[in-house]
């Protein structure tokens, strides 16, 4: 009878098991979902973040609002999410590297840490790319290193931001390449083109897709990828001329810390098949595809504040 | 001029009618709200036009576009509520006509200078766009910054009593302008330790706090609606006619104000929301009657509507041409454009012509469409805020801009700012500080900073960083108009102090 | 209601206030940021002790005219706050439909006392109203507005 009886409970409970994983699998998600965008329309984020919501919708079965909560760089939606947000599944927020990295070792005050939060995946990376105006007297990164080397701080780049991905990946440029550049940060990437168009900036240090948008009015230099991406096949990578720089902006999304692992695969599963579908439509602009989850993103996240810690910290 | 003829064959289906009719409609609903701007206009509209096709998604989108900007006219002149940005200049005007019973004339004024502005912004964008797309590249951090000194001479005029009041409003905005992350720097500024004012004062949350909520607690005190019920339609005897008329036998006020609107929609960040200032600006300067502005003066609304129209269109050349937004509305077609391979660039104008000019012709015909959806929606609208008791109307305004507050941000905080600002604003009027001032310096103090923290930068090898700021042709002319600008502000004032005007106005009649 | 206030003086006096509450807290911030607000900050006080030192040599405008009811609008200012208040606490929908009503209440009495049976109507109306403008920014404008406790 007690043979029995256990093997009853055992089987019992394992039922019982099996039922609750699969409830809070086939519950999970029950509502509709919110996928808070921290910056304006229309930015990257934002198109990317349209592109996937009719996807996750059909995958979830439930709809996916994205909403804007612009402000400080991301980081009033994020100190707002990191303090707020139920870990529930139903709450979503985009995240970039390196804003998260940035703003807490810079700011005093930014509200949020780098690690308050459960990363579901990162689904693409901007590598950045050294672009100069079609007519511009350097037609090599060599060229442009040699010039510096002679002419301290005259060689000036524009970007997006201060202490962004742009402007830390140019740093280590300079520390790489031994130069001294000078770095004029503006806002977002609009005015970049016609920075470099207008004469304005020896050149732009911004992300690939630039590269490729104004394609037959400028040359990209170097791109700080492993390997060429596909929409530049003849732009060089910082590696292949001797400088070892690999960075860029990397996009993601969150989940508030605590949400159930069930909940997370349920969203990454959903986000890489998102990724999947919007490839081609996204890699021809130059964004570089990325199916990085789980322990990957510390590792992601670890050799990217290592290679930053350091120039933020010279900064202060 | 083949490609001209297709792209009107291809626009002119039903289908792509209806698509403008809604758009301009639904965009004239969402713009005369405040706080929902053109730019959350079109990113509502984004999804939608995901699965359209390429012509027509961004027909839908210049549509809204166009609906959005002129829907601001409507509460600025029936309730002293600038509904986007664009139309704050619509205000100082449209607002007294609505006072004294001429509202339909304000706004039969704004709708026609909105139709003629959209229509010359389309033209410009057919005819013009690439001599004009390298005149908008010209402008570099340098020019930047004198482009927002100049736009901080429009204190003296915007400053009715005292020009020392103005130019200290405008201080106050340029300050508030800095709150957040400092552009170039990028630290955290004035935050008092308190995260969420990362984010700064917004400028639209300003904007709204600044000009409805004083004239709500205004409505509140006097127990009065914002028009009274004697400027009712049946009793005004003004036809569309007339006002047409008006405007078209003078026509130099309505050129006028295109150029300037054109000339300032290609430089990048500046935007509507200096053009309609301008434009105003000016239109009064070359006034014979330069003291019947704000007093309810046509022309200061037709001056506003048709420059910022001229905008959407105008903006778009940069945008086509080199992928540059020069507006934040531009931002998302760019995105959308970009969605659907469409590059910018001069290809865009060749390769795929058909689809390009039929984007810049739908334009116009949004622009057409103003005229029926405008004057109709201008007759409810105006109904709705005469008959409807001030004791609901107020209220009802009232929640209105809290959710347009809301909405731009999804912020509570922005709630607050909005009704600290709007409650300080109240104060700030009775001694004389005025909400326009502040406005513009919260306009153009992002602006100038950055114009100039980056000159400064891009100098650090020169022996006198300074110099970089005038050495540039177009800087040196920009510098000039400056000078002359804050010249002819402050001399008339300095003279008529010391009794010298009238001596002074009769010798320059004399000379012309 | 009619107050006798030199307005340059005020106006100075405001500018000065202003000035200070950025200027104290500023901290150890670098250069390009503190460049452009410090060089604003600098001409804001030049101007507002040139407005008190105009106050006192020439003034302005001495009269300060406020239309209307100082009590009602100084109560309708309160009013505004505690609604922003309740919104975040209480939710939305609750709390407008709330203000909304009591605002038509107070304003409605000017013109002299508000029946019973007038109340009960707007309830319905005011009810549609923010019911309307709830749904359009929720479902059409994928606004997600505050529900605090209630709604």
């Amino acid at each position: 009878m007690t043979f029995t009886y256990t093997k009853l409970a055992g089987a019992l409970s394992a039922i019982a098991i099996l039922g609750v994983a699969g409830t809070v699998q086939a519950d999970y998600p029950e509502e509709s979902i919110t996928y808070v965008i921290p910056f304006n329309p229309g930015g990257e984020s934002d198109v990317t973040a349209r592109f996937q919501e009719p996807i996750l919708e059909e995958i979830l079965g439930v709809s996916v609002n994205v909403t804007h909560r612009p402000g400080g760089g991301g980081a009033v939606a994020w100190s707002e999410f990191q303090n707020g947000a139920e870990p529930d599944g139903y709450e979503i927020i985009g995240v970039n590297i390196p804003h998260i990295i940035g703003q807490p070792i810079q700011r005093s005050d930014a509200g949020f840490e780098t690690d308050n939060w459960d990363i579901i995946t990162f689904f693409h990376s901007t590598p950045n790319a050294l672009i100069v105006p079609a007519d511009s007297p350097f037609e090599t990164l060599d060229d442009l290193v040699e010039y510096a080397r002679e002419n301290p701080e005259a060689v000036t780049l524009g970007g997006s931001g201060t202490y962004s991905a742009n402007h830390l990946d140019m740093l280590r440029f300079e520390q790489e390449a031994d130069i001294d550049l000078t770095y004029i940060p503006f806002t977002g990437t609009g005015p970049l083109p016609a920075a470099l168009e207008g004469g304005h900036v020896a050149g732009i240090f911004n992300y690939t897709m630039l590269g490729v948008q104004m394609e037959d009015r400028a040359r990209v230099l170097a791109v700080a990828s492993e390997e060429r991406v596909p929409a530049l096949p003849d732009a060089p990578t910082f590696k292949e001329q001797g400088y070892d720089i690999v960075g860029g902006a990397y996009r993601g999304v969150a989940a508030p810390k605590g949400t159930p692992d069930e909940v997370i695969s349920v969203l990454e599963d959903a986000f890489a098949e998102a990724n999947r579908q919007i490839t081609e439509k996204q890699e021809p602009l130059g964004f570089v595809m990325e199916y990085i989850t789980g322990d990957e993103i510390d590792e992601v996240i670890a050799s990217l504040r290592e290679a930053y810690t350091p120039i933020l910290e010279a900064a202060d | 001029m083949d490609m001209l003829l297709q792209a009107l064959a291809s626009l002119l289906t039903f289908e792509s009618f209806i698509t403008v009719l809604v758009g301009v409609s639904a965009g004239l609903l969402i713009g005369s709200l405040p706080g929902l701007t053109a730019t959350m206009a079109l990113a509502v509209l984004l999804p939608f036009t995901f699965s359209m096709e390429a012509l027509q998604g961004l027909i839908a989108l210049g549509a809204v576009y166009m609906g959005a900007i002129y829907g601001g006219a409507f509460t600025a002149i029936l309730i002293n509520t600038p509904g986007t940005p664009s139309s704050i200049a619509t205000t100082f005007d449209g607002y007294p006509m609505a006072r004294q019973g001429r509202a339909y004339e304000a706004l039969a004024a704004a709708t026609i200078a909105s139709v003629v502005g959209g229509l010359v912004g389309v033209a410009f964008l057919l005819v013009l766009a690439p001599p004009l797309a390298r005149l908008a590249v010209a402008f570099g951090p340098a020019e930047m910054f004198w482009v927002a000194m100049l736009g901080l001479t429009l204190v003296a005029s915007l400053s009715s009593d005292s020009l020392l009041k103005g130019l200290l409003g405008g201080c106050i905005g340029m300050l508030l302008s800095t709150i957040g992350v400092s552009p170039v720097g990028g630290e955290t500024r004035f935050t008092f330790g308190f995260p969420p004012l990362q984010g700064g004062v917004e400028l639209i949350v300003a904007l709204i706090g600044l000009f409805v909520i004083p004239e709500l607690l205004t409505m509140a005190a006097e127990g009065r609606g914002a028009l009274s019920k004697e400027g009712g339609f049946g009793k005004s005897h003004v036809s569309i006619l007339q006002v047409a008329k008006r405007i078209f036998t003078k026509p130099v006020n309505l050129i006028r104000s295109c150029l300037i609107g054109q000339l300032i929609a290609i430089i990048p960040g500046a935007g509507g929301n200096v053009t309609s200032l301008v434009a105003y600006n000016e239109a009064r300067r070359f006034s014979k009657d330069p003291d019947s502005f704000g007093k309810g003066n046509v022309d200061g609304v037709v001056a506003s509507e048709s420059s910022n129209n001229v905008m959407v269109a105008g903006s778009m050349v940069p945008l086509l041409t080199l992928g540059i937004p020069g507006a934040p509305p531009d931002a998302i077609i760019l995105g959308v454009l970009l969605l659907h391979g469409l590059r910018p660039g001069l290809d865009l104008f060749t390769e795929t012509g058909v689809l390009t000019n039929g984007f810049i012709l739908s334009m116009g015909l949004a622009a057409l469409m103003l005229l029926p959806v405008g004057l109709i929606g201008g007759r409810l609208i105006h109904r709705v805020v005469i008959k409807t008791p001030y004791y609901f109307l107020m209220p009802c305004i009232a929640m209105v801009t809290i959710l347009g507050t809301f909405a731009l941000r999804n912020s509570l905080l922005d709630v607050g700012i909005m009704l600290i600002l709007g409650s300080a604003g109240y104060f700030l009027r009775l001694i004389g500080i005025h909400a326009a001032p502040i406005v513009l310096g919260l306009i153009l103090g992002g602006i100038a900073e950055q114009g100039y923290v980056q000159t400064m930068l891009a100098a650090v090898i020169d022996p006198i960083p300074w110099l970089r700021l005038v050495s540039n042709p177009l800087s040196k002319v920009l510098a000039g108009l400056v000078v002359i600008g804050a010249a002819t502000a402050l001399l008339p004032a300095w003279l008529e102090r010391r009794g010298l005007l009238d001596k002074v106005s009769s010798k320059a009649g004399g000379d012309a | 209601m009619i107050l006798r206030l030199n307005t340059d003086i005020a106006a100075g006096i405001v500018g000065l206030a202003f000035a200070a509450v950025l200027w104290l807290p500023r901290g150890e911030m670098g250069r390009l940021s503190i460049i452009f607000p410090r060089a604003v900050l600098v001409i804001l006080v030049v101007i507002a002790v040139g407005l008190i030192v105009k106050g006192f040599i020439r003034p302005g405008s001495r009269r300060v005219v406020i239309s209307g009811s100082l009590r009602r609008l100084l109560v309708v200012m309160t009013g505004f706050f505690v609604w922003w208040f309740a919104i975040g606490t209480l939710g939305f929908v609750v709390s407008t439909c709330v203000a909304i009503f009591l605002l038509t209440w107070y304003l409605a009495r000017v013109d002299g006392p508000v029946s019973w049976r007038r109340l009960l109507q707007w309830v319905p109306i005011i009810g549609v109203l923010v019911g309307v403008f709830y749904l359009t920014f929720t479902q059409v404008l994928n606004v997600r507005l505050p529900t605090g406790l209630l709604l």
